[in-house]
């Protein structure tokens, strides 16, 4: 048992300034749905599934590559019970991308909702409803396909230009010019460059090149992917469902069914986790096809196995960066080169790859040239999709390893180098003006980026001394630190929009709607949380009610770190409206000037003092009193930002290295992060610990796995490991005062940055550790203890 | 077949298949607070309380349970709700679906272990996967709970 | 698993007649049987037959068949007689929801190699009984399996040994990559290896060159942990290759050697 140094994990140790400020923002308060959730009360999708409703089956392929030739459904049609089987001849021929963005999608449209061909193990070839789930169940397996096995591409480094070509179809089509070539197996490819990478490069005393690969990686929400479908009074198809992005995947759907997007309702409940995995449409279209074939409901929850085998990963990449600086450590230029695995479909392919460059090359501004490029391309592997970090964790694995290098290669603290180099306050860089997602970026000065104290506090909190960052604890056992920075986004400018409604209720509280997404990160609370901290009101006073396409104002959905910035904003937007209205009705009512009203602690005053009106009254007044003059006070707004101001954050961690065994401890790890100010400080400090846990598991052991035909072999938890409550020593995460002009209430995100440091600062831990610098991901044991083993032979270097 | 299973003290009567496991019965007589999460007995969401020890209801044959006491979260909600004060004022419950197994088997931590260690702690609850919080605002939850409850 | 009839007999006989005269399978703790998809004729339960139980008796510690984990982890016999060796041995299997469901006899009878238990029962020598009272050594069965259908009803320990179990997992609770278990017991030294990914083994040429001396040397531990990688055979699976199995085995016998020594 492991041995823990403090009693207590450290909890917010120091007040922020923020909460001195404000009265509801910026301070700890339970999630509304907190209580409920705990106690088990139904409120996910499966909970809330109808009774009568028809059980989903999918009959999927076992070929990483084949040609359907039949499909023989007649034994499974004569089980008693059995309501129908739908094949890719039921569908319209119409390609989609099941990647749930904004319109037209970065994303090629190279999907179809079931297809002739199937291009991973797992991809859907039918669909069953039946009365029962174990009478489902056994007719999908009476299913008879007869399959034209075609030989697959696997391995992405030979995907280019391969003869084999996965997407031969005519059908297919990117939205607009994202590099789509897919008779070269590409589905999207970009290239930028600042001033001359090869010349500064050339020009440089020192240079280093690190190639990292990081693997796929699976999301592994608790909640499996879940929806059901009916059709309401007025024949509209109803689906309930766990999604992060509702608006999207209506859209999709109205696509992929050509129907008009007036007839379907999309209801998002309590989710079960998300982490990017469920801002896809992988069920929605076979709940959707059943109700639609049969009038009745059908309900559909993915078993592990097909989450795991059939929804989306982290995007395999091989990132190549190059570094050129002065001996002083002053960077000349940056270059990185990225390939990039979408799998079998190119869902987010663009976006991802983009993002690892965009969101992390503007961290060393002082650069005189940069670089960046590559290609997305397709294999016969399960579809790389959304999933938190979002490219850009996989970018700075290779710029944060490369800058470990460079300074061991200078003789320079990694701290000192970084500091040298990184971004401030009132700065900005041409990247953001050029790389955007998918399309150019926005050019954005600065405002807020408290870098310099997130890494003198945590150096402070890991005793950071680099001249001791080894220490030997046993004969065979060694303590080695390491650190990385990082930065990510805060939704995605001119793309992402976010709105809200609130809206005046007898009784004086005041009904909220957002068409945001909660997806267990509290998003609820905090939008809530805002409107009451503008309004000047209790949190007890706002009812909030969020993610439904008929009954709230639209939103984008939850994803690119953008809920608080973006959804946060709009609502921000409407409180402040709304209190404007208040005003105004109020002012008419008294016979005064709007100026001379005032609300506070919800009661209307005039600021002579003669007249007032509490909330509570003037809320009866203007539903059920005022005669002719009654209406409905409310107020709605949308937001849409022009920047997207990064949150950053410093980590350092100290690791345990068996020599012997290979296996890596991580013993504690430190992040100290600008978030702006955090709207709720535990939820946004809970978003950094549960992200770092995660970049935990990608760099230690997460890892898909295939076999050589293509089959799946981590299709369960019990070959894919997440990390327990045992298997890391300490998660230390600090905030430090910040505010961000832009954001509500001076807020950025804290949704995705957590996740992004470990796989670079654990490697730098392990290199000055060994000597070794591993670029293979995961660092499972052997692949340590193989590395240790070669750089004792001498053959010291990279893995 | 019919088994009597006596769930939060109320004797119920439910049909179930000789090779089904508990969750699926549970789950189907409307106790929809015991979660499916991970069907290979790794995540601990379908946690239950079976004559007063945790199981996974995942992995215990529903026919086994023939006559036996089942209690889930719903069953000790009194002591659950305080949990979830502690739990909820760190932000830690997020997405909620491994809470009720995971508060559960806190019941019976705190049942079974006197003054745990932060190391009894972790090991106890180390069945209980979280995918969001990073553990650390639970732990902080669970210690403050049980000095409470020891105050 | 479709079960199609479920037996739950009273008594040992009864359930013994199920099993070898009606081609019954024997249900353990049956965690893991939903991952089967095969039918099963006639399931006999054997959960009604008072086999959980850890005692001393006739000069041995006695483990039920339908012990679980948990009962094992939480013995204080068990404790008093092998120091933390079973809590050591159990304790990092998935957690104690699992643990309080998962059996002795099931993990015996299924012979699995990722198995922790079945390293450790290797190591002290334990012997398995077959109702109605045949005896064999765990070693032998979990390497020969038994002929025909049968029914563990305990296991027999020796009433104390100073033994220790080494393991390394990739996560605290994953299968184990490799297992390793040292026991001194019987004015001897027993070594085996488990998770290989293939079952647990008998490290005999090991055990040969420590021989009765009850205070090897380092020197001595050392020799012997080689041998052990050097005589057995080892596989390649998701969790690892052989060549990383055979590599760090030495490191895990070695320590399991000297906590033993002291």
């Amino acid at each position: 048992m492991r041995d823990y140094h403090t009693s207590t994990p450290p909890a917010s140790t120091k007040e922020l300034d923020a909460t001195q400020k404000f009265n509801v923002v910026a301070h700890n308060i339970s999630k509304v749905d907190g209580e409920g959730l705990v106690l088990g009360r139904p409120a996910y999708t499966d909970d809330l599934a109808p009774q009568n409703a028809l059980y989903v089956k999918l009959v999927r392929s076992p070929h990483a590559f084949a040609r359907i030739l039949s499909i023989d459904a007649s034994e499974a049609l004569k089980m008693p019970g059995v309501a129908c089987v739908l094949t890719w001849k039921d569908c319209p021929r119409i390609p989609i991308t099941r990647a749930g963005q904004g319109n037209p999608e970065p994303s090629p449209h190279d999907r179809f909702i079931l297809d002739e061909y199937v291009r991973y193990v797992g991809d859907e070839v039918a669909v069953v409803a039946a009365e029962d789930e174990a009478t489902a169940e056994k007719a999908a397996s009476l299913i008879k396909v007869d399959y034209q096995v075609l030989e697959p591409i696997l391995d992405f480094e030979k995907a280019l230009d391969n003869p084999i070509i996965i997407h031969p179809e005519p059908e297919i089509h990117e939205m607009f010019p994202i590099g789509f070539e897919p008779k070269r197996n590409i589905a999207a490819a970009y290239h930028m460059e600042i001033g001359d990478v090869e010349k500064e490069l050339a020009a440089s005393p020192v240079t280093v090149e690190t190639t990292v690969h990081t693997q796929a990686q699976q999301h592994v929400a608790l909640e499996p992917h879940t929806a059901f479908s009916y059709l309401d009074i007025q024949g509209r198809l109803v689906i309930v469902t766990s999604t992060q992005n509702p608006w999207h995947t209506r859209r999709l759907l109205g696509l992929a069914f050509q129907m008009p997007l007036r007839q379907i309702r999309i209801v998002k409940p309590r989710i079960g986790g998300g982490f990017g995995g469920k801002q896809h449409i992988h069920i929605e279209p076979y709940v959707a096809m059943v109700t639609m074939k049969t009038g009745k409901p059908a309900r559909l929850a993915l078993t592990r196995r097909e989450v795991f085998e059939a929804t989306f990963t982290r995007h395999e990449m091989r990132v190549k960066v190059r570094l050129g600086a002065d001996p002083d450590g002053a960077l000349r230029a940056i270059d990185m080169q990225v390939l990039s695995n979408t799998g079998a479909y190119g869902e987010h392919a663009l976006t991802t790859f983009m993002v690892a460059g965009s969101k992390t090359l503007p961290l060393y501004n002082k650069v005189k040239a940069v670089r960046f490029g590559g290609h997305v391309v397709y294999t016969n592997k399960v579809s790389a999709g959304a999933y938190r970090g979002y490219g850009a964790i996989q970018g700075l694995t290779g710029l944060e390893s490369a800058m470990d290098e460079l300074a061991h290669k200078l003789g320079m603290d990694p701290v000192e180098l970084r500091r040298k180099n990184m971004l401030h306050e009132g700065e900005t860089s041409e990247v953001f003006r050029i790389m955007g997602e998918g399309t150019e970026g926005v050019a954005m000065i600065i405002e807020s980026c408290k870098l310099e104290e997130c890494i003198r506090r945590g150096k402070e909190l890991i005793g950071w001394d680099p001249t001791h960052l080894v220490q030997e604890v046993a004969p065979s056992k060694v303590r080695a630190k390491g650190m990385a920075i990082a930065m990510q986004g805060s939704g995605i400018p001119l793309v992402d929009m976010g709105s809200a409604r609130i809206e005046l209720q007898d009784g004086g509280f005041f009904k909220l709607h957002v068409g945001a997404t909660d997806l267990g990160t509290g998003s609820d609370t905090i939008l809530a949380q805002i409107a009451a901290e503008e309004l000047g009101v209790d949190m007890k006073d706002i009812v909030i009610h969020s993610s439904d396409t008929d009954h709230t104002p639209f939103d984008v959905g939850a994803y690119a770190s953008s809920t608080t910035y973006v959804s946060g904003s709009a609502v921000l937007r409407a409180a402040r409206s709304l209190k404007q209205k208040l005003i105004e009705a109020v002012s008419l009512k008294f016979g005064v000037r709007p100026q001379d009203l005032t609300f506070e602690d919800k009661v209307f005053r005039t600021i002579d003092g003669s007249k007032e009106l509490s909330l509570n009254d003037f809320s009866y007044d203007t539903l059920y009193h005022d005669g002719a003059k009654m209406k409905t006070i409310e107020a709605t707004e949308s937001f849409s930002g022009d920047k997207s101001p990064p949150p950053y954050l410093a980590a350092f961690v100290e690791i345990e290295l068996d020599k012997e065994t290979g296996k890596v401890d991580v013993v504690n790890y430190v992040a100290v992060a600008d978030v702006g100010t955090p709207i709720n400080p535990n939820l946004a400090k809970i978003q950094i610990e549960g992200g770092l846990l995660q970049g935990i598991g990608m760099a230690l052991y997460e890892d898909v796995r295939y076999s050589d035909k293509g089959h799946m072999l981590s299709h369960n938890m019990m070959t894919y490991a997440i990390p327990s409550r045992e298997d890391v020593g300490r998660i230390t995460v600090e905030l430090v005062d910040s505010y961000e002009p832009s954001g509500p209430f001076g807020a950025k995100s804290a949704g995705e940055i957590g996740i992004d440091t470990p796989p670079a600062a654990i490697a730098n831990a392990i290199r000055n550790a060994t000597g070794v610098r591993l670029t293979q991901y995961p660092f499972t044991p052997e692949r340590v203890l193989m590395a240790i083993r070669q750089a004792e032979k001498g053959q010291k270097g990279q893995t | 077949m019919i088994i009597t299973l006596y769930i939060n003290g109320k004797k119920e009567s439910v049909e179930c298949q000789p090779g089904e496991m508990l969750t699926e019965v549970l789950r189907r007589a409307g106790y929809v607070e015991v979660k499916k999460g991970c069907d290979t007995g790794n995540c601990g969401v379908c946690t239950v309380l079976l004559e007063g020890k945790p199981v996974l209801s995942c992995s215990y044959l529903a026919i086994r349970a023939d006559g036996k006491q089942i209690t889930t979260i719903q069953g000790a909600a009194k002591e659950a709700e305080e949990f979830a004060h502690f739990l909820t004022a760190e932000g830690a419950d997020q997405c909620g679906f491994c809470a009720p197994g995971f508060a559960l088997t806190v019941l019976a931590m705190k049942k079974e272990l006197p003054n745990p260690s932060e190391g009894e702690i972790r090991h106890y609850l180390a069945g209980n996967l979280c995918r969001c919080s990073g553990y650390e605002g639970q732990i902080r939850a669970i210690k403050k709970y049980l000095e409470a409850e020891h105050a | 698993m479709e079960i199609l009839e479920f037996a739950r007999p009273h008594t040992l006989d009864e359930a013994l007649h199920l099993v070898r005269d009606r081609h019954g399978t024997a249900i353990g703790g049956a965690a893991w049987l939903r991952m089967n998809t095969k039918t099963m004729p006639l399931g006999v339960d054997l959960s009604e037959l008072g086999l959980d139980y850890i005692r001393e008796a006739n000069g041995s510690i006695e483990i039920g068949a339908m012990t679980t984990y948990r009962e094992l982890e939480t013995s204080p016999l068990l404790e008093a007689r092998f120091g933390a060796l079973f809590r050591n041995t159990v304790s990092h299997i998935v957690g104690i929801q699992l643990r309080n469901i998962i059996t002795v006899g099931g993990t015996l009878a299924g012979r699995y190699g990722f198995s922790d238990l079945n390293t450790t029962l290797c190591a002290l020598g334990a012997k398995v009984v077959f109702y109605p009272g045949k005896i064999a050594d765990v070693a032998s069965f979990i390497q020969d399996g038994e002929e025909g259908p049968f029914l563990i009803e305990k296991v027999l320990l020796p009433v104390s040994a100073r033994a220790s179990y080494q393991q390394m997992r990739i996560t605290a609770n994953d299968f184990p990559i490799i297992n390793a278990a040292a026991a001194w017991t019987d004015s001897s030294w027993r070594i085996a290896v488990g998770s290989r990914p293939a079952a647990s083994r008998l490290c005999k040429k090991a055990m040969v060159l420590l021989g009765n001396e009850p205070y090897p040397s380092d020197e001595k531990i050392g020799q012997a942990a080689v041998a052990a990688a050097e005589e057995l055979q080892f596989g390649s699976d998701i969790r690892a290759s052989a060549e990383y199995r055979r590599e760090i085995l030495p490191a895990l016998v070695r320590r399991a050697l000297m906590e033993v020594r002291g």
